[in-house]
């Protein structure tokens, strides 16, 4: 390979780094808290009440609040390893250097997946609004909801595709409109400013616990949905200014954030729905926000809560697109995928082979199968990545322990968030088994077979020494 | 260990193995879903007929906020009765439970193999 | 015809537009730039974490 040829236009050792193309180094920590923040916060208007359904109210919040804990350690976790590993491609890198090949492929497929169904979900959603407010300004036939699907995706894609300061700029905006929604819905409904509809005890009376104990692990399975995608922060780390501060700082702001507006949406929901229509996310409470706002009976608040729902849509597909398609990026440069997807635009700056490969992967997605299988298929994948975390930290601690490199950021408590982690994945294990048990059976059959593809077939088109690219000193006990 | 030079791919390998990578994944997706193995569908144990607020067991705080959402006792009633079936065996639990430690063991394994590799090629057997 | 048809109509017509332009603008930077170029980005170029890691044992 040549590096440089004076005669020709563009590679002639002028470029930005030379001749080479990387990923831009451009955004700041709002824009890492917009990634992670604006992909989950979908997940506060619509999918998290299934959980409502699954075993009540009270299971909900437990579950609500179990998944929090859930997703504190794995926020820690991530930001430690993150903090040191700072690449695209995020836990596919890190699984790469701590644990080993086999694993990075299948937790770089988790990502890819886990947010291309989340996208996928997300251009439904957006879909069914156009058509709820075409219904609701009058229009008589029922909409055509698959141009409106498709435009999402496109759209999206496109911004992507031009360039990611954009992109996550345009995701800071409807993010924080779609947060700050919630608030004024809280402000407005709880009576905390007076004039409250909360009605707690009397929707809740008799109604308590209507499955019982087995309810509350149930709900742990759409407990997840409160938070899923929090962790892609870390995709961003390549084209941040300063990785070490900004995504540990990005993501614990996050998180924290998550965890106040989990809180708020399932307060003044619960409050205002009865649990049967709330926890029933297709025939019921479709987006319970939505609904919250409209029993308030004020205009401002509907309109105000509607834009909020397909803002929150729009970020978090906009998100997912990022970081699956950073992930899909660092695979193929390392020829984990074919090659071809490792290029970077010399203009835009951005994976965008990876960008235009994953539209009509959406969009078979989102145009071919039904939303609750999809988001299951989505949780699927990140619950088997959160699995992975555990084991990646404690491997980590052991074969480069606290003083042998320089960490960004050092996680308390350790292995105690790591043994939480493990145990709150193994009752969602348990709880996705109680509904959707064919799924996860199928998927990780999936997975095995990729597996067994990626090992004797694959790998032989990987440089061995080459992909571990961390200045790092060799791994204790090898 | 002696340098590993991999192979370089050509378009048309690298182009089956795209092709390859997206029929597993839309198979696993759509299989459960042509086999009608797939989803946890709620279903109403006991309709009650003519229904009322009381007979489908809500005080009257409950059914004025199912009335302010356009619903009456009728068009609420699957709605409101339709429940999750929780029971399970224990064989399949132990199947599930089975597959994900085989999935762990197997990818923990391989990854130790290759991992060794590339650890002593990066940094030379010592 | 009211409305949301026309809107139907627009969000094809946007989408496409969207499609193709990405599909061009793919087309040209895979013609005017050499294969080399464009998969130059290599992982782990890090340069100002790079220099702080030192091993202290």
């Amino acid at each position: 390979m040549t590096d440089v040829d004076i005669t020709s236009k563009t590679m002639d050792g002028m470029g930005p780094h030379g001749t080479k193309v990387g990923l831009l180094r451009v955004l700041g920590p709002a824009h890492v808290w917009a990634l992670g923040v604006g992909i989950v916060l979908v997940g506060e208007y619509m999918g998290w009440n299934f959980a409502v359904g699954k075993g009540g109210a009270y299971a909900a919040l437990i579950a609500c609040w179990f998944a929090g804990i859930l997703y504190t350690c794995v926020a820690m976790i991530d930001s430690e390893v993150t903090s040191t590993v700072a690449s695209a491609g995020g836990q596919y890198t890190q699984a790469k250097h701590i644990v080993g090949p086999l694993m990075a492929f299948n937790v770089g497929l988790y990502l890819v997946f886990a947010y291309t169904m989340l996208e996928a979900a997300n251009a439904i959603t957006a879909g069914y609004l156009f058509s709820v407010v075409a219904t609701m300004s009058g229009h008589e036939a029922a909409l055509d909801q698959r141009p409106f699907i498709i435009l999402v995706i496109m759209f999206l894609a496109w911004l992507n595709y031009r360039g990611v300061l954009a992109t996550l700029t345009f995701n800071l905006v409807i993010t924080a409109i779609a947060f700050v929604a919630i608030l004024v819905l809280f402000l407005a409904t709880s009576g905390v400013v007076g004039g409250g509809i909360m009605e707690h005890a009397a929707l809740f009376e008799g109604h308590e616990m209507p499955y019982g104990w087995i309810g509350v692990l149930a709900a742990m399975h759409f407990g997840l949905w409160y938070y899923l995608g929090i962790e892609g922060t870390t995709q961003a780390a390549e084209e941040v200014r300063s990785p070490a501060r900004a995504l540990p700082f990005g993501t614990l702001a996050g998180i924290m954030t998550l965890l106040i507006a989990a809180t708020l949406t399932w307060y003044v929901c619960s409050g205002a729905l009865p649990w049967e229509f709330l926890g029933d996310g297709v025939n019921g409470s479709v987006a319970p926000l939505f609904d919250t706002a409209r029993l308030s009976g004020s205009n401002a608040l509907i309109w105000l809560l509607g834009i909020g729902t397909l803002f929150a849509t729009l970020a978090s597909a906009n998100g997912c697109i990022n970081d699956a398609s950073r992930a899909w990026f660092a695979m193929g440069r390392d020829k984990y995928l074919p090659g071809w997807f490792g290029a970077v635009h010399p203009k835009y700056r951005t994976p965008y082979r990876a960008i235009v490969f994953l539209v009509p992967i959406a969009l078979i997605f989102a145009l071919g199968a039904p939303l609750d299988q999809v988001i299951t298929f989505s949780i699927l994948s990140g619950l088997l990545g959160y699995t992975f975390m555990p084991l990646n930290i404690i491997m980590f601690r052991k074969k480069w322990p606290l003083n042998s490199i320089k960490r960004g950021y050092e996680h308390p408590f350790h292995p105690l968030p790591a043994i939480t982690l493990l145990t709150l994945c193994a009752v969602t294990f348990f709880a996705v088994f109680l509904g959707y048990g064919t799924q996860l059976v199928a998927m990780i059959g999936f997975y095995i077979v990729v597996s067994l593809w990626f090992h004797f077939w694959r790998y032989r088109f990987v440089n061995r020494g080459a992909q571990f690219t961390m200045p790092w000193p060799k791994p204790q006990g090898y | 260990m002696a340098h590993y030079d991999p192979p370089k791919q050509g378009k048309a390998s690298q182009l089956i193995d795209v092709v390859v990578l997206v029929v597993l994944t839309v198979g696993a997706l759509f299989v459960p879903l042509w086999l009608g193995m797939a989803g946890a569908a709620k279903s109403v144990a006991t309709p009650v007929e003519n229904p009322t607020w009381e007979a489908l067991g809500q005080t009257p705080a409950q059914a004025a906020k199912y009335e302010a959402l356009g619903y009456d006792p009728a068009s609420a009633h699957d709605l409101i009765l339709a429940r999750f079936d929780y029971s399970f065996s224990f064989g399949a639990l132990l199947t599930m439970i089975a597959v994900i430690l085989l999935y762990y063991f197997l990818i923990l394994r391989f990854s130790e193999v290759e991992y060794r590799e590339v650890i002593s090629e990066k940094f030379g057997d010592k | 015809m009211d409305l949301w048809n026309w809107l139907e109509y627009a969000a094809w017509a946007l989408s496409v537009a969207f499609g193709l332009h990405m599909l061009l603008d793919w087309l040209k930077t895979d013609s005017s730039y050499s294969e080399d170029v464009l998969t130059s980005s290599r992982e782990g170029e890090l340069e100002a974490m790079a220099e702080e890691h030192k091993v202290k044992s």
